[in-house]
């Protein structure tokens, strides 16, 4: 019975590092440097559209005043659904506190499964990451951790998007070399989806490409988001943006470079198609400067992007955020402290999609370890970010009384029932150290290892369930790809 | 004359200077806080004590039963909250307030008597000794991300468990100069390190003034205080002793499964002491606290590395704000058997965690083995995450300089801020590694391809090789041998 009124709740837990005042003055900042400084476009006809539609283009430069900002956000979708490419399950939702997690793009390396060394990203990577994403629970969305570097020049993102596709049904995030290679990827996420039209009613990719910081769109990277808009392929717009070095060292500053560019692609793609889905935001980390490196296990890059999250959800647009990252070249100590601290600050800003899930080496080498790694830990902080039901049964009043001073729970029905929700871990180690040691003393990484050659080797994905007619169409879509490159050498 | 016009800053601003982090709503805060005392009116706490039972019976607001079970009135409980403070300043033994205790101030400390620690010579692990309690001490003094010092490990080395707890001081006073938390054996126990604390400190007025340590106590869940834990709570109340009365449940064990059961179930525990000291003595400075975790069903181990002990002590971190008592929590620590990617991920998630809740003591940073050994690497590895997570503190300044429009202006699309006078003025802001590697690849090579565990090693040799906390003066040294020396004699007999 329910005798209290007036109760409201956290369902989740609370986080914020903005305040309603910094949102708009960071927002402000974003409408005066769109408005006076403006961004340099390297594509004559998207500059055209743009000039016709509000827009001041001087040159290269377009400038874009508040109204046509403010017009471009109001027209953008509140929620897009994402569909495995079978059209039967709703794999994603792109709506404000939805989070999934991924790996990232196209690094060179990898490192190999078999020999634990980093060495050039093959095709058949592509596979393997696709397999092992699909069969791991806290991975929401499918990245390729890779370039592939032996098949044709020029097709890695088209093959890597082919193969990927009929071994995952969660969603696959492409990228491509140019508007050609996409509409390539486009063809086959039709194949998949079973014709244009289902493709429209239950689109199965989102794709990706970047504006370069400071406040350029050139020409490929902002052809790809005009392709996307017109076709209403859901797309991802975002820099990789260093503090410091291609955006000021200020963390305020960087929000206001980085969504700028960004701006740009939302701007376009809600004049050419409005409602169309487009998610911002991307890598933001800082230039270590005593190495030179753009570090992808920084603090900062978590604290950035979680404010930069709270931004987007004030103009209601989506996150690409990043987490699960590191700047080690092997699995060690460092990895686990990089991954966790991004992953969790990503979690608790409640990103969309939360991608380099396995990027090691500063973004150099791909590795699925990591990746594994990572979906352990985003299932801890998902615990976590989902907080403490607070009712009549969770209180459990009635236990306490009955158990009384000096007793115990092990046998009750409520522990029964509510020990199912204790998070249960598939790679930490709670053995006791007798046991840890008769085990083999095993740390993590051997733990990681393990399980990552088990699902390689035994995950049945859904390979064998792709028809073989969307196989065949698939080939014909490579085929065509590979006698167009030839055509143009 | 050029007019110079004022720097015209926007009016009516707030500014979220650090970050907000909440779990539970108020609403849901008093539902645990109702809850918690149904428990005490229904069902009570059993209370091994003569003298707290006198006062029980003697208040008019509390009904003891023959099993020694106490059950007691909102009334009192409400009366007794409001006598607590809400602040506590601690000094170390160099004089220094180091330890501000109050709302949303968070310090890290380590946790206290793991029986076991690993030899850094043989790598196995062996029983901890006066000199592992010393060389934890002075990793901690030295570790500028660590607050305050718990003995890491226990003194397994005394002449007799009865008296460890004099030894154990004495090898924390040796090594670390920082505020303490203390473990005593018994109510005479913590005498005497309040006695070796006061000569420090000039006496017993200086002490109540500016403590120089924390007694951790702990009632045994669910519902019931033995005699030397209330022995204790009751000597503090009438010192002025800063104690901790901090529930350990295990969720599914020794309290519900539920995180809000088990929340309630630990309130009620601290509740009671509430009470009881105020009957003691109104106003001493009590801190609430609670390790506050699950036990893993498949291996009934206590876990120290469940996300579910973040979540349960942030929870609790807000209900104690809420009742204006400062809050012992927990953080960094592990259920690894050794330095691994568990330790480092459970580490991390649970000091990220308890700072963002606003615990203001979180102790245990650098147990692993799930609260059985002791290891000198965990310490020096979990002080460059407190860095990292203390990071996150800063927020993200909005003023004129930090939202940077002029530099972006002047910049422009396409150009290059590396070698701006505005990136010289805020890339110190950043987080400064001491310990985590951003070299590329062929430079990590050239190197030696070092793992931040082998740097984490060198660090803690040469920590141990150099370090020297400020000496202990000759003639207090005298004062606090004479009180260990006598304690012994009393117990030898």
């Amino acid at each position: 019975m329910t005798f209290r009124t007036n109760y409201t709740v956290n369902k989740t837990t609370r986080f914020r590092l903005l305040s309603e005042d910094q949102k708009a003055r960071i927002f402000r900042g974003v409408i005066k440097t769109l408005n006076d400084t403006g961004a340099n476009v390297f594509h004559e006809e998207v500059r055209e559209i743009l000039g016709k539609n509000g827009c001041k283009v001087d040159g290269k430069r377009v400038r874009i005043p508040p109204e046509v900002v403010r017009d471009a956000l109001a027209s953008l979708p509140p929620t897009t659904t994402l569909f495995s490419w079978d059209g039967n399950e709703e794999m994603c939702y792109v709506e404000p506190g939805r989070s999934y997690f991924g790996p990232g793009p196209t690094p060179p390396n990898f490192n190999d499964p078999d020999t634990l060394e980093r060495r050039p990203y093959l095709r058949k990577d592509a596979t393997t990451v696709a397999r092992v994403c699909d069969a791991l629970p806290n991975i929401g969305y499918v990245q390729s951790l890779g370039s592939i570097s032996d098949v044709t020049n020029g097709l890695a993102d088209v093959y890597e998007f082919a193969d990927m596709i009929q071994n995952t049904r969660k969603i696959i995030m492409n990228w491509a070399f140019n508007v050609e290679n996409l509409e390539d990827e486009h063809r086959i996420g039709i194949v998949m989806a079973g014709g244009e039209e289902a493709f429209r009613q239950r689109p199965n990719f989102i794709h990706y490409s970047e504006p370069i910081s400071p406040l350029t769109s050139d020409f490929d990277a902002i052809g790809k988001c005009l392709y996307c808009a017109r076709h209403r392929i859901p797309q991802v717009y975002t820099p990789c943006s260093i503090g410091g070095a291609t955006v000021p060292a200020s963390h305020a500053g960087q929000i206001i470079v980085a969504m700028s560019e960004s701006m740009v692609g939302v701007v376009l793609s809600q004049i050419v198609n409005p409602g169309t889905c487009i998610i911002i935001g991307g890598v933001q980390s800082i230039l270590d400067m005593r190495r030179t490196i753009y570090s992808y296990g920084a603090p900062e890059l978590g604290i950035m992007s979680a404010a930069f999250t709270e931004m987007l959800n004030y103009v209601g647009l989506p996150m690409y955020s990043t987490s699960g990252c590191t700047d080690t070249k092997k699995m060690e100590l460092q990895s686990g402290i990089e991954a966790a601290f991004s992953i969790h600050m990503a979690m608790l800003s409640g990103a969309n999609f939360v991608h380099d899930n396995g990027y090691t080496e500063s973004g150099i080498t791909g590795d699925i370890f990591q990746t594994v790694m990572d979906d352990e830990i985003i299932g801890m902080s998902r615990l976590i970010a989902g907080g403490v039901e607070v009712n009549e049964e969770t209180l459990a009043v009635e236990e306490i009384c009955n158990v009384g001073p000096g007793g115990h729970y092990l046998y009750e029905d409520h522990t029964m029932k509510w020990f199912r929700h204790h998070w249960q871990p598939t790679l930490m180690d709670r053995n006791s150290y007798e046991d840890w040691d008769s085990q083999g003393r095993l740390t993590m990484k051997d733990r990681i290892v393990k399980k990552t050659r088990d699902i390689i080797e035994n995950y049945e994905g859904p390979e064998s369930r792709v028809p073989e007619e969307a196989k065949k169409d698939i080939q014909k879509v490579l085929d065509k790809a590979e006698e167009r490159v030839r055509s143009q050498s | 004359m050029k007019s110079v016009m004022p720097d015209m800053q926007p009016m009516n601003q707030t500014v979220q200077e650090t970050p907000v982090f909440q779990v539970l709503t108020e609403d849901q805060i008093e539902q645990i806080y109702f809850a918690a005392l149904e428990v005490l009116e229904r069902v009570g706490s059993r209370v091994h004590h003569d003298e707290a039972l006198e006062l029980f019976r003697n208040c008019g607001d509390a009904v003891v039963g023959d099993d020694k079970r106490v059950r007691v009135t909102a009334s009192l409980v409400e009366r007794a909250l409001k006598s607590y403070p809400r602040k506590i300043t601690l000094k170390g033994r160099n004089g220094k307030r180091s330890v501000a205790l109050q709302k949303d101030h968070v310090y890290f400390g380590t946790g206290s008597d793991l029986p076991f620690t690993y030899d850094r010579k043989t790598g196995e692990r062996r029983r901890t000794t006066y000199n592992d309690v010393v060389n934890a001490a002075r990793v901690v003094d030295y570790l500028p991300n660590f607050d305050f010092f718990m003995s890491h490990g226990i003194v397994g080395d005394a002449p007799n468990p009865q008296t460890y707890d004099r030894h154990q001081f004495m090898a924390m006073l040796e090594g670390c100069t920082k505020p303490y938390v203390v473990t005593s054996v018994d109510g005479e126990g913590l005498e005497d390190l309040w006695k070796m604390a006061c000569l420090f400190q000039g006496g017993e007025g200086e002490f109540r003034l500016n403590p120089m340590f924390v007694a951790y106590i702990e009632p045994i869940s669910p519902l019931t205080n033995d005699q030397s834990a209330v022995e204790k709570l009751l000597f503090a109340a009438e010192k002025g002793i800063p104690a901790m009365y901090t529930p350990c449940p295990s969720s599914g064990a020794t309290a519900p499964a539920t995180i809000a059961g088990m929340l309630v179930q630990s309130l009620a525990e601290t509740l009671l002491a509430i009470a009881l000291c105020y009957l003691k003595r109104p106003g001493m400075p009590l801190i609430m606290g609670g390790v506050t975790t699950v036990m893993d069903m498949r291996t009934t181990t206590y876990s120290y590395g469940a996300p579910e002990m973040s979540l349960a002590s942030a929870a609790n971190t807000d209900i104690s704000k809420w009742l204006n008592l400062i809050m012992f929590s927990t953080g960094g620590c592990s259920d690894s058997k050794q330095v691994d990617e568990q330790a480092a991920i459970e580490s991390t998630i649970s000091n990220l965690t308890a700072f963002l809740s606003g615990a203001n003591l979180v102790h245990d940073v650098g147990y692993i083995d799930s609260g059985v050994n002791a290891s000198l690497e965990s310490l020096v590895m979990n002080d460059e995450i407190i860095g990292m997570v203390r990071q996150v503190g800063k927020g993200i300044p909005t003023d004129e300089a930090h939202l940077a429009l002029k530099v972006i202006d002047e910049v422009g699309p396409g150009g290059e801020y590396v070698t701006h006078d505005h990136t010289y003025e805020h890339w110190k802001e950043w987080f400064l590694p001491k310990l985590m590697d951003r070299s590329d690849w062929e430079t990590w090579n050239a190197e030696g391809g070092k793992t931040m565990l082998d740097r984490v090693n060198e660090e803690t040799q040469r920590i141990l090789d150099t370090h020297e906390p400020e000496p202990i003066d000759d003639n207090i040294r005298k004062d606090l041998k004479a009180i260990i020396d006598d304690a012994d004699k009393r117990h030898s007999k």
